[in-house]
């Protein structure tokens, strides 16, 4: 894993990011290595402050790494322009936040069509995009709600097509389901499970194991560094009866 | 197949040993294909023993339990209407799990760590197998709620797993 | 008692913690409050008796007769010396006028043929130097104030050289640059100046394009009956001036610069009222903690409401103090240079009355309840529970503006958009802009009046035109760019921080840096063009309105054009740095600190 695979979507190696001085240094994010294959489904698990956000935000282009190199298809990234980081965010990223981050005073479609208007495309075209996103993600009927007229899990899946508009090459969640209830996060669990179905690349950063489950490689995270990695294939649902309580 | 659940399956009106069967199949969905087939029969014999069931063999047909019509008796009756107003739970067994890390680090037999990974490792498979089959079920079914709560269950061990981890990895630390 | 207490500690506590907020609304209701006092303390009563000064030092006469020119009518005047009801005169005196040149400016004056003794009937009084001699001229004081000239300095008259001999002031013709009242000639320009000559000079100045012409001086046995006796002598109905009439000519310069100010106070009151408003009514919504904490404690609506005025109104009471205070001093310096030179003495510190205090009070007050009235009684009537939650004002949605934002340019997409989250915002930016443009146009259409020569003038006159009038509304218009320009600059700052959130997700969801700051910029330029706009017909109609039927040019449409772009230009500029320092804060960090 020296070199970027020629087939790697997002590829790390000693990514690190640190804050303050000296005494004061702390270390978010220490030497981490990565390396997530185009279609793949990786889930970064960890306490909280072991630097699982920050490495998703370093993913993303929203911060600047303090050390360390970052290949984004094959494009390197932690060097790049503030400006070539927009673009990139633009093109090639989808966001979807915890704290789902839309915007108030917009509807639904008006959310989702903004990374489209934001590159560039005409008004029609982005429109026609959004009422498309939505209808995916089955929404079609709340296209013209503001946020405040939504719940918890439908705000989050109108975020996650906002973080579409654009096609991404990768999708990057951090906590997508941190601030919903069961019922909201299996909404949200199945169009991951959808998207994963499609082939996008997911990056999704989490404390809930049901969403870590969803993953194909699970990496655990301990104080800024990858200390854990677990591939995760399925058994069968013949042990799923012992689970349930019904003697073999 | 615990006694008061057939018990309470007959309570509605009596019915053939096959439409048991079918009935608990339904309800429990996937998890039903596991499910010993001959186990409701042998309940079922059980409870006749114990008085609490009666069963009718149809007139002319083969001797067989599936054929058999069942019915609950008075007592019968009685115990499914006590079984519904209890509250008791099923029983966490985490003790054992607790003893085994225990032990291995005291006998120096194992890692402890080593030992919570490989079991998160193997909820969190089942995890997602829970997880696709409850996925998979239409919105409300019955099976789906108990998928459901198996997805939660596992879910709730596994934030245990992790917080043995982090005693574990202290206690590691400062030995 | 305890209450009162209670109010005084919160409101000291937020003015020491937000102490560049309440300098900015102390500076701008200041400048509102001083401007009305000057305007209020500064009126023709001081002129009055300075004249009156002039008038006994000098033998003023009473009535002048000038403009008279030669043959038939000589003899006439002389008559006119021993007309009923004349107890004194002097001259007839020759009148020459003459293209004087001196300290590289070419003025036209009147000289007056004078004898070296001194007369019963005004006698101008020299302040330095001595009085006329053979090549000797006496320049009127507040002329040669203007154009720098002192005494011994020489001078060229029609191209002959005189050197100064002395200044003097004079209670016969009103003061540099009100001289033209008296002489009318249009070959001497808009502002034409005063001197003295020897007798035999001033004739020597005659040209035949420039012919002399004679003035009169009279003494009369019931001065106050002055003008009863100008408008009676018809036949030099149009040459002969009461002193009454000087006197007011005078005063009409006073009374003026009182109108200037007195609107200029107006108008910076209600740039007051916008900025006191823009800034109070952001900040009273997120005091809404503060109204739930008072209200949880058992506070009514109505005290709610008085702790979050009080802070405006004391800030109202210091800034009128203030406003008294300075506005008295710096009345009388305004005026001092070129204009009261003219007469002896100048006068001191007009004293403050109780009426102008009580005025200037209700003033600064008036802004302050007007600014914050319906903010607060809205801040105190918000739920006890909703108060406490503290959640920040929700943005305001306007479906249209977001259509149409969709197809602009990124830039502009993002300004419109924040622009329409708060349209009150916008609207009091358009309307501090409005009323610095309007200021603008109205001294740009009183510039180009004035610039306006009289038909016939020569074109070569370039002396430099004392403008007590224009040198006020000079000092006014600074002072509302001034303020104007630091009231975008808060505002720009509050929308930056408002605007935190929807910026960062911008920035997260692929806009550069660079358009979120032009954005940022945009947003404040954009409800900017319709105030810069509307100021244009706002400042014609403004100076139609006051100045009551006298000359009005419209200065050209390049140079209107020119205010509205220049003034848009400059809120863009002054809203660049806060807005690119605010689109280079890490994204991460603000959507981290950030609530959904």
């Amino acid at each position: 894993m020296n070199e970027p695979g020629s087939t790697s979507m997002v590829w790390a190696r000693g990514l690190r990011k640190e804050y303050g001085q000296q005494a004061g240094l702390v270390r978010a994010v220490d030497g981490v290595d990565l390396d997530v294959a185009p279609g793949e489904t990786l889930a970064v698990m960890g306490p909280s402050g072991c630097g699982k956000s920050t490495l998703l935000h370093l993913l993303g282009g929203l911060d600047r790494p303090s050390g360390g190199e970052l290949h984004l298809a094959g494009r390197r990234i932690d060097q790049m322009s503030e400006r070539g980081l927009a673009r990139l965010r633009r093109e090639a990223i989808g966001f979807v936040f915890q704290a789902f981050h839309l915007m108030d005073e917009l509807t639904a479609v008006e959310n989702v069509e903004l990374p489209a208007l934001l590159a560039g495309r005409s008004p029609k075209a982005s429109r026609r995009r959004a009422a498309d996103l939505l209808d995916q993600v089955d929404l079609a009927d709340r296209a013209k709600f503001l946020p405040s007229a939504l719940s918890g899990g439908q705000r989050q899946r109108v975020a996650i097509a906002r973080a579409l508009s654009n096609d991404p090459l990768v999708v990057l969640a951090d906590e997508p389901t941190g601030n919903l209830d069961s019922e909201a996060t299996l909404e949200v669990l199945r169009l991951f499970d959808s998207l994963h179905a499609a082939g996008q690349t997911l990056v999704i950063v989490t404390h809930d194991s049901r969403i870590a489950a969803t993953a194909d490689r699970l990496i655990s995270m301990r104080d800024g560094a990858f200390i854990d990695e677990t591939r995760l294939t399925g058994g069968s649902t013949g042990q799923l009866g012992a689970l349930a309580g019904l003697e073999g | 197949m615990q006694q008061e659940v057939v018990l309470a399956l007959l309570a509605k009106e009596p019915s053939h040993g096959y439409e048991l069967r079918a009935r608990l199949r339904q309800a429990l969905g996937p998890l039903g294909d596991t499910m010993n087939d001959g186990q409701v029969y042998v309940t079922l014999a059980r409870l006749e023993k114990a008085g609490l069931v009666v069963s009718e063999q149809a007139a002319g047909v083969a001797e067989r339990p599936d054929r058999k019509v069942y019915g609950l008796t008075a007592a019968g009756q009685q115990r499914v209407a006590g079984w519904l107003t209890e509250v008791s739970w099923p029983k966490p067994d985490l003790a054992e799990f607790h003893l085994k890390l225990i032990a291995a680090a005291a006998a120096k037999l194992a890692d402890p760590l080593a030992i919570v990974d490989a079991q998160r490792r193997e909820l969190l498979r089942r995890l997602r197998d829970a997880q696709r089959a409850a996925m998979a079920e239409p919105d409300r079914s019955a099976a789906g709620l108990l998928l459901e709560g198996i997805v939660l269950r596992l879910q709730a061990d596994l934030r245990w797993l992790e917080a043995c981890e982090r005693t574990w990895t202290k206690r590691k630390d400062e030995s | 008692m305890g209450r009162v207490l209670l109010v005084c500690r919160l409101v000291g506590r937020d003015l020491r913690r937000r102490k560049a907020e309440a300098l900015l609304l102390l500076l701008v209701i200041t400048a509102a409050t001083t401007t009305l006092t000057m305007g209020l303390v500064w009126h023709g009563a001081t002129t009055g008796q300075s004249y009156e000064r002039t008038r006994a030092v000098t033998a003023g006469p009473d009535v002048v007769v000038n403009n008279v020119s030669a043959g038939g009518l000589v003899p006439g005047l002389k008559a006119l010396a021993r007309a009923p009801g004349v107890i004194g005169h002097s001259g007839p005196y020759p009148v020459a006028s003459a293209v004087l040149r001196a300290g590289g400016y070419a003025a036209g004056v009147t000289a007056e043929g004078r004898d070296a003794a001194p007369v019963a009937v005004d006698q101008p009084k020299v302040t330095q130097g001595s009085w006329v001699r053979p090549g000797g001229a006496v320049v009127e004081r507040s002329f040669a104030d203007a154009l720098g000239i002192r005494v011994g300095d020489p001078v060229t008259l029609n191209g002959r050289l005189f050197r100064v001999a002395g200044l003097a002031v004079t209670a016969a013709s009103p003061a540099y640059p009100e001289t033209g009242y008296l002489t009318h000639n249009p070959a001497l320009g808009n502002d034409p100046g005063l001197i003295w000559l020897t007798q035999a000079d001033a004739q020597s100045l005659a040209t035949s394009s420039q012919p002399l012409s004679y003035t009169l001086n009279l003494k009369l046995a019931d001065p106050a009956g002055a003008n009863a006796f100008v408008n009676a002598d018809n036949r030099f109905n149009d040459g002969a001036t009461s002193w009454q009439e000087i006197r007011d000519q005078d005063a009409k310069v006073v009374a003026n610069q009182r109108l200037v100010l007195l609107i200029g106070s107006w108008l910076l009151g209600l740039l007051a009222v916008a900025s006191v408003t823009a800034l109070a009514g952001g900040r009273m919504a997120d005091q809404s903690r503060r109204v739930g904490q008072l209200k949880a404690v058992g506070g009514t609506p109505g005290l709610v409401a008085a702790v979050l005025m009080a802070e405006y109104l004391f800030l109202a009471l210091l800034a009128a103090a203030a406003g008294l205070v300075t506005g008295s001093q710096v009345a009388p310096l305004l005026t001092r240079a070129s204009f009261f030179a003219g007469l002896a003495g100048t006068p001191g510190a007009p004293p403050l009355t109780m009426s102008t205090a009580g005025l200037v009070l209700a003033v600064a007050l008036a802004v302050a309840v007007v600014a914050s009235l319906v903010p607060a009684i809205r801040a105190a009537r918000t739920s006890t529970v909703r108060a406490l939650a503290a959640s920040a004002r929700p943005p305001r949605r306007t479906g249209s503006l977001i259509a149409v934002s969709a197809r602009l340019p990124v830039p502009l997409l993002l300004g419109l958009r924040l622009a329409a989250r708060r349209p009150r915002r916008g609207a009091l930016t358009a309307a501090s802009i409005t009323i610095t443009v309007t200021t603008i146009v109205a001294v740009l259409i009183y510039q180009t009046s004035k610039a306006q020569r009289l038909p016939g003038a020569s074109a070569a006159l370039d002396a430099p035109r004392a403008d007590p009038v224009g040198r006020v509304m000079l000092v006014v218009t600074v002072a509302l760019v001034v303020l104007a320009a630091i009231n975008a600059l808060f505002i720009t700052w509050a929308t930056v921080l408002d605007a935190r959130r929807p910026s960062a997700l911008s920035r997260a969801l692929g806009a550069t840096p660079r358009q979120v700051s032009a954005g940022l910029s945009a947003a404040q330029v954009l409800p900017a063009l319709p105030g810069a706009i509307i100021g244009i017909p706002a400042g014609i109609g403004l100076y139609v309105a006051v100045s009551n039927g006298g000359v009005v040019t419209i200065p050209p449409v390049w140079q209107m054009l020119a205010v509205v772009l220049g003034t848009l230009f400059v809120v863009a500029g002054l809203t660049a740095i806060p807005a690119r320092v605010g689109a280079r804060r890490p994204v991460a960090e603000i959507l981290q600190s950030e609530t959904a």
